[in-house]
This record gives structure tokens, sequence and C-alpha cells, in this order.
């Protein structure tokens, strides 16, 4: 191979590389743009105002983020939503690691847990409902009521998980309890913890939407249904393209969070070859 | 080279030694894996533990780090007498990327132990990075993680570990097992010469015969089931020894057919039970 | 002998907290009078009485079972049908990608009103809504399962020249079986939520329908009664789910099993 072709092959490679890195990004806006087209044609075929056309829609939505109680509903929905997933942290989380580091009390729970986690959350909705009423608070114990179990039952099955051979390294060198569990368990059961939190923090959000939902307490949830209730189709619409804008964020939140605290477990480093 | 065709009766010397076993054994349950182990460590010496596939040798060795008490007889670390991992005494595991912290850079891995004793952060890190340096690495290594070294970095990262604790003893279960030969030569030099400079007493437990007269000045070898100490075998090549030389010349071709053989006798009385049972107390 | 002491000591350890909790409920609930929590005795009469009651349970759960059966079996299959097309042709997952992200972002629940305004309100929406929303799980697991097929496997299969079909069923679905289960199971959880929320409105039969009636027309017993349905509806529905999942992935769990003997 004569230095010319090769230089010339590399240099193919790097323009290739180059065209990657715009071409892909294009494409997928451009199938966003199809999306956008395919919802336009189907608004036609809807009958009156069932599904209005994208323009509609995103007109509305410009409208309403001009207004004060777009931006009390938004926040009242996340805040409940960050309130809600902290709480079932602070308790799924020590409450699971204590748990899983005895055997007698994971054997013990394991039936508990198993029957009280397939129960839909929602079915605490009207209760929570006839005691705390239509306000954020319900919404709040209804979110949690959901979003602490996953958090739990991976903590207590991340506690099981640790290295043993750390613990023995531990004991070798005489380092007391506390220190071992500050900076060995409990880094150590990040990585399972973790999947439970994310979890939870999906369920968290929808719990949270869907008390708002049904439960007629203030929030985006609540817009979306009066929206529905009073067929002014473009304002639900537009509220339902905010709940997906929140579930992106608090995902891509997530997931940066993770990247962070995670950045030493093989999973991180290899997606970084993605 | 002479040999000791009897086990060490103790405490018949006026210096007192660094590890001493007296009538060890230990059972897990209904079996009796070790029974009646009888030597001796003096300061200063190296000592190599061998013995054929699946005999104990690990569990010997967690005994003596204390990470078990011996269910049968007494361990004596410098001249007290021990139940549990005494400060003084440091474990290299064979396994260094799981005895590594994958969440933690390398000092503070090496750190650790040392602030959890109670030693200030800046005497910690002024000890690790002279341990580092001892083991041959860079003071930039201290900021990686362990997962970004290679298998014979960890490895001394590990060894690092366990000499900024200030060790006097050093116990060492198969640590060269899971490197490469070149790695794995590079390393028993290291600890050769960390040995000789620092007159650290070390206890190793190898499968590798050439390995363990390279290193030692006495060989324990462990066979039958119960184990018991077989032999141990003073080794008389010098204190100066070299990967070539040392292992090309006659005495140590004659020492090394002689601990093969004890091996190989001890393996048709207590045959390994097959491909890596590793034991487990429950 | 053994075995049975050995399991009835498991099954002792695992009973006994459930049994205590549910005890203290009992006599709890007895003495303390509280207008939204009532006797554990009665919840267990009016359970009996609606759920029990052949022609009252039947009343109850089938248009609910309705909405779980098809609207599950239509979230799996069409969740492992894109979800594999999507991991077995790379550029067309990498161009659908950021709209992928968004309509799952959505909370399946706020698309109800949407269901309702474009599809009505009878058992077809709610069919629609909850295969919406529990397509998800199931389609993003096959599609990180099939991407995760073991390299080897495919040249293997490959280089003795297994058929394109063969190829798909016998090995990479296979393979990427026990993630596809995984994303299966929180379908399936999904699938309980969204049935209940999608009968809160215009249904005319089901828990959720029931569950709801009884606390608008303060019936406190009745709703608990559906509580306490719902709750063993969604346990034993897990209860299949897990045999079904034993069964088909044996060859997994017996893998797993070996791979921690051995290390």
């Amino acid at each position: 191979m004569t230095n010319a072709s090769v230089v010339t092959q590399r240099s193919v490679r790097m323009v290739q590389f180059r065209a990657g890195r715009i071409v892909w990004p294009l494409i997928q806006v451009g199938v966003v743009l199809l999306a956008g087209g395919i919802w336009w044609l189907a608004s036609g075929f809807f009958p009156a105002g069932a599904l209005p056309p994208p323009g509609v829609v995103l007109a509305r939505l410009g409208e309403l983020m001009l207004t004060g109680e777009f931006w009390i509903a938004v926040a009242i929905t996340v805040g409940t939503f960050a309130l809600a997933l902290i709480c079932s942290i602070l308790i799924g989380v020590p409450l699971g690691l204590w748990i899983g580091s005895s055997r007698f009390w994971t054997e013990s729970t394991r039936l508990l847990f198993d029957f009280l986690r397939t129960i839909p959350p929602i079915a605490l909705l009207p209760l929570l409902l006839l005691v705390l009423g239509a306000d954020f608070q319900m919404v709040l114990v209804l979110s949690i009521a959901g979003a602490v179990w996953p958090i739990l039952i991976q903590s207590v099955y991340a506690a099981r998980q640790g290295e043993a051979l750390l613990a023995e390294m531990a004991a070798s060198f005489r380092i007391p309890k506390a220190w071992y569990i500050r900076h060995i368990f409990v880094p150590g059961a990040m990585p399972f913890v973790m999947t439970g939190v994310r979890l939870g923090t999906t369920i968290a959000l929808l719990l949270t939407i869907a008390g708002e939902l049904l439960g007629a307490a203030p929030g985006v949830g609540h817009e979306i249904a009066a929206a529905q209730a009073w067929y002014d189709t473009p304002r639900m619409y537009a509220y339902v393209l905010v709940s997906a804008g929140l579930g992106l964020a608090v995902n891509g939140g997530f997931w940066s969070l993770q990247r962070y605290l995670l950045r030493w477990h093989p999973s991180v480093r290899e997606e970084g070859r993605r | 080279m002479s040999n000791t065709a009897s086990p060490e009766t103790p405490g018949t010397s006026t210096v007192i030694p660094a590890l001493e076993a007296r009538g060890l054994g230990h059972s897990y349950g209904a079996r009796q894996v070790l029974e009646g182990i009888d030597f001796s460590v003096l300061p200063g010496q190296f000592v190599c533990i061998v013995g054929p596939s699946g005999v104990g040798k690990t569990t010997l060795l967690r005994c003596l780090s204390g990470l078990q008490t011996a269910t049968s007889g007494e361990l004596r670390v410098l001249g007290k007498v021990a139940r549990e991992p005494q400060p003084g005494v440091a474990l290299v595991f064979q396994d260094y990327s799981r005895s590594l912290m994958p969440w933690s850079s390398v000092l503070h891995n090496i750190t650790l132990p040392l602030r959890a004793n109670g030693v200030s952060r800046k005497e910690a890190a002024d000890r690790a990075y002279r341990a580092l340096a001892q083991v041959g690495l860079a003071d930039v290594v201290g900021e990686q993680y362990p997962w970004q070294l290679s298998g014979g970095m960890q490895q001394r990262v590990a060894i690092a570990r366990a000499l900024a604790y200030n060790p006097t003893v050093l116990l060492m279960d198969e640590p060269f097992a899971s490197v490469d030969a070149q790695t794995r030569a590079d390393l028993e030099d290291l600890v050769l010469g960390l040995q000789r400079r620092l007159g650290l007493t070390v206890t190793l437990v190898t499968h590798d015969i050439d390995e363990s007269v390279y290193l030692s000045d006495r060989i324990v070898v462990l066979s039958g089931s119960p184990a018991r100490v077989a032999e141990v075998v003073d080794v008389d090549l010098g204190t100066s020894r070299d990967q070539i030389l040392t292992k090309s010349s006659a005495e140590f071709a004659a020492l090394r057919t002689h601990v093969h053989g004890l091996v190989r006798a001890a393996a048709a009385v207590s045959p390994s039970t097959g491909t890596a049972r590793t034991v487990v107390p429950s | 002998m053994n075995a049975l002491r050995r399991t009835t000591s498991i099954v002792a350890i695992e009973l006994w907290l459930p049994l205590t909790l549910v005890i203290i409920w009992w006599v709890v609930s007895e003495y303390v009078n509280s207008l939204y929590f009532p006797p554990l005795s009665v919840i267990m009469q009016s359970f009996a009485e609606n759920w029990l009651n052949p022609e009252n349970a039947a009343a109850n759960l089938v248009p609910s079972l309705q909405v779980i059966f098809f609207g599950y079996a239509l979230a799996v299959i069409g969740g492992i049908v894109l979800g594999a097309t999507l991991g077995l042709v790379r550029p067309l997952e990498r161009a659908v990608r950021p709209v992928v992200e968004a309509m799952r972002a959505v909370p399946g629940v706020a698309l109800l009103p949407l269901f309702i305004v474009l599809f009505g309100i009878d058992q077809q929406m709610r069919i629609l809504l909850v295969a919406y929303g529990a397509t998800w799980p199931v389609l993003l697991n096959t599609l990180d399962g099939v991407r995760g097929v073991e390299p080897t496997l495919l040249d293997m299969s490959r280089a003795f020249r297994v058929g394109r079909a063969r190829r798909l069923f016998g090995v990479i679905l296979k393979s990427a079986g026990p993630q596809i289960f995984a994303g299966a199971r929180i379908a399936l959880a999904v699938t309980l939520i969204i049935m209940v929320v999608s009968e809160t409105v215009g249904a005319s039969g089901g828990v959720g329908y029931f569950l709801m009636t009884a606390k608008s027309e303060f019936r406190i017993a009745s709703m608990w009664s559906a509580m306490v349905a719902l709750g063993i509806l969604g346990y034993l529905l897990n209860i299949i789910f897990r045999i079904a999942e034993r069964y088909i992935l044996r060859w997994h769990r017996l893998q797993q099993a070996r791979l921690e003997r051995t290390s």
C-alpha cells in the first residue's frame, strides 16, 4: 500500500466520521418532522376537534407557557414528584439495606413484600381521597406508596450482593464496622439501589400525575382532566406534551445522576462506547 | 542444602517467632480439614506453604490471619495468642481485582485501612505514596481507579496497601496465581526485594513449587486429609536470588525435585477433589 | 423427614410477620372506631359477598380480566415485535430514537383523557390504553436484549449457516429471553394500574369501576373489599407470570445456578 492510498483511506474515514456526526441528528430531526406530518394527516380523520393538528397544539402550548397558572401547575407536579421520590428514597434505602443485611429479616419480609408490591398503588386512591381530600398531600402519599416498593425491594437485594472478599479485606485490616458501612457496604450496594431508584422515579411521576388526574388535585394531571371535561382539546394535548416533557427531563436527569454516581461501575464505563 | 525430616518443635529457640502454630487444627462442622499443624516462622524469614490442590493451604492461611478462628490448637502472633486479625499483620489476597474497591481511587484504597485505624489523613497519604514508590508505581497511579490498571499493577497496589499498613508480618494467599508468567517473575522479585529491605516476615501460600523454592528460606509442605505438616524443608540458596542464576543452579534443581516429590506423594494420599472447589464455611 | 422440616421452617419464617400484622389489623380495627377504616371482619364479609359469590364475582371481575388479557397480550406481542425490529435494524432504531423516547416518556395515565376523546369510553379504549402503556417496557427490554446477544453466538450461527428465521427465533429471541421477561413483568404492573385508571370513567363493570363507585357511594367496606380483591388479583397474576417464566426460562435458571456454584 502506497503512502498516498493510506492517507486517502484515513481522510475518507475521517470524513465519514464527521459526516456521521452531522447526518444522524439530521435524520432524527427528519423523523420527528415525519411524525409531526403523520399527526397532521391523522388530525383530518378524526371527528372535529378530537385530534387538533400539531400546529394548533403547539401554538396553544406557547400561549399557556406565558401564563402564571401554567407554571404553578408544573411547579406543583414537579414539587410533589420530587418530594415523593426523596421520601421514598429516605424510607426505602436505609430500611432496605438494613433488612437485607439480616438473613432473618430478609426471609421474614419476603412473602409480605412480595404481596404488597403487587397491589396496584392506584387502589389506594379512593381511600386517600377520603382521608386526605383532593390536595397535593394526597397525591404525595399515593406517589410514595407506589414508589417506595421498588426502591425498598432492590435495596434489600442490594445488601445481599456485597462483595464478600471486600468484607474479608476489611476484617483483615481491622477496619471498624462504621467505616466498613460507609466506605465499602454502601458504595457496593449503590448499583443495585440505583436500579430500584430508577424504577421508583418512573412510578413516582406516573402516580403523581395519576393522582392529580383522577383525584382532582392541582397540577398538570388535573389540567389534563379539566381540559378534557371542557372539551378544550388543544389545551388537553398541550398539557399531555408537557407531561411528556416532564418525563423526558426526569429520565435524563436520572441518567446523568447515575452516570456520575456510578462512574466507576463497568456498565457505565462501557456505555461510553455506545 | 539440608533438610529437616520432621516438623519443628516450637519454643526451642530464644528468639520469639513472628508466627507460631501450635497443634493448629480446623474443621468445618464434622469435616476435619487441618490437624496438628505445628510450625513457626522466625522474624525476617520468608516461608512458603505448599501442598496438593485442595489440601487446605488457604484454610491454614485464613487461620493464621485471624479471619477464621482455628477450632483447635493455638496461634501465636509475635508471642501473643491470637484469635482475630492482629495489628501488624497484613494480608494480600489472590483475587486482587475483587479485593480492591472499584469505586475508590488507588490512593483511597491504600489509605482506607490506615485512616480507619486512626491514622491522620496526611500521614496516611504520605505512607501511601511511599508504599507506591516501594512497589515501583508512580505517584500519578494514586489518582487512577484500580480497573484502569493492568493485573500486575493491581496486585502491586494490593501489596502497597499491605506495606502502608506497616506490618511486621506479611501473609500472602497465592498472590501471583492470577497473573501471567512474566509479571509473576517481576512480582516475585519485588516481594523478595521488599522483604530483604524492610526486614519483613513473609508467609506465602502457593501451588507453584518453583516459586516456593525461589522465594523461601523454609518451605512447609502440607499433605494428608486432614492436612498435616509433612515436612519443613530448609532452603539454603543464599540471601541474593536471581531468576536466571538461581533457577539454573544444581541446588535449586535438587530442592525442587525434593519438594515436588513430597507434593506428589501427598497428592497420592489425599487426591484433589477436582476443579476449583472453593470451601466456604456456612 | 429433613426436607419436610426444612419446608415447614421456610414457610414459618415467611408467614409469621404477615400473619402477625393481619391479626394486629383485625384487633385494632375491631376496637378502634374509624369511619374510613372499618373492622377487618366486616371487610372480609363484604369481600365474600362481592368477590367470592360466583355471580357477583363474574360481573365484577370479567370486564377487568378482559381488559387485562387483551391489553397485555397486545402489549407483549407488539413490544417484542417492535423491540426486536428496532434491535436488529440499528439505523432504524437510531433514526426513530427521539420519537420513541418522547412517546415513552408520557405517563400512560396522562393519556386517558386523550384516549377517551379519540376512542370513546368502552372496552376498546381501555384495552388500547393498557396496550399502549404496557408496550414500552416490553419494547425497551426486548431492544436491549436483542442488542445484547452474545456476539460469539451470532458468529457461531452464521458460521454454521443457520437460516435467518431460525437464527432469529432459535438464537436471538431465546437469548434475549430473560431480558424480555423482565420487561414483561414491569408491563404486568403497568397493565394493572392503567386498567384500574381506565375504569374510573364511563365503565359499567370491573374492579376499578367497583372501587370508585363504592367510594362515591360511601360504601366503605365494599371499597376496602375491592382493594383486597385488587391486591389478590395482582398477586395471582404475578404467580402465574412466575410459573410461566420458570418454565420458559428454565435453561437460564439452571445456567445461573451453575455459575453461582462455580464462582
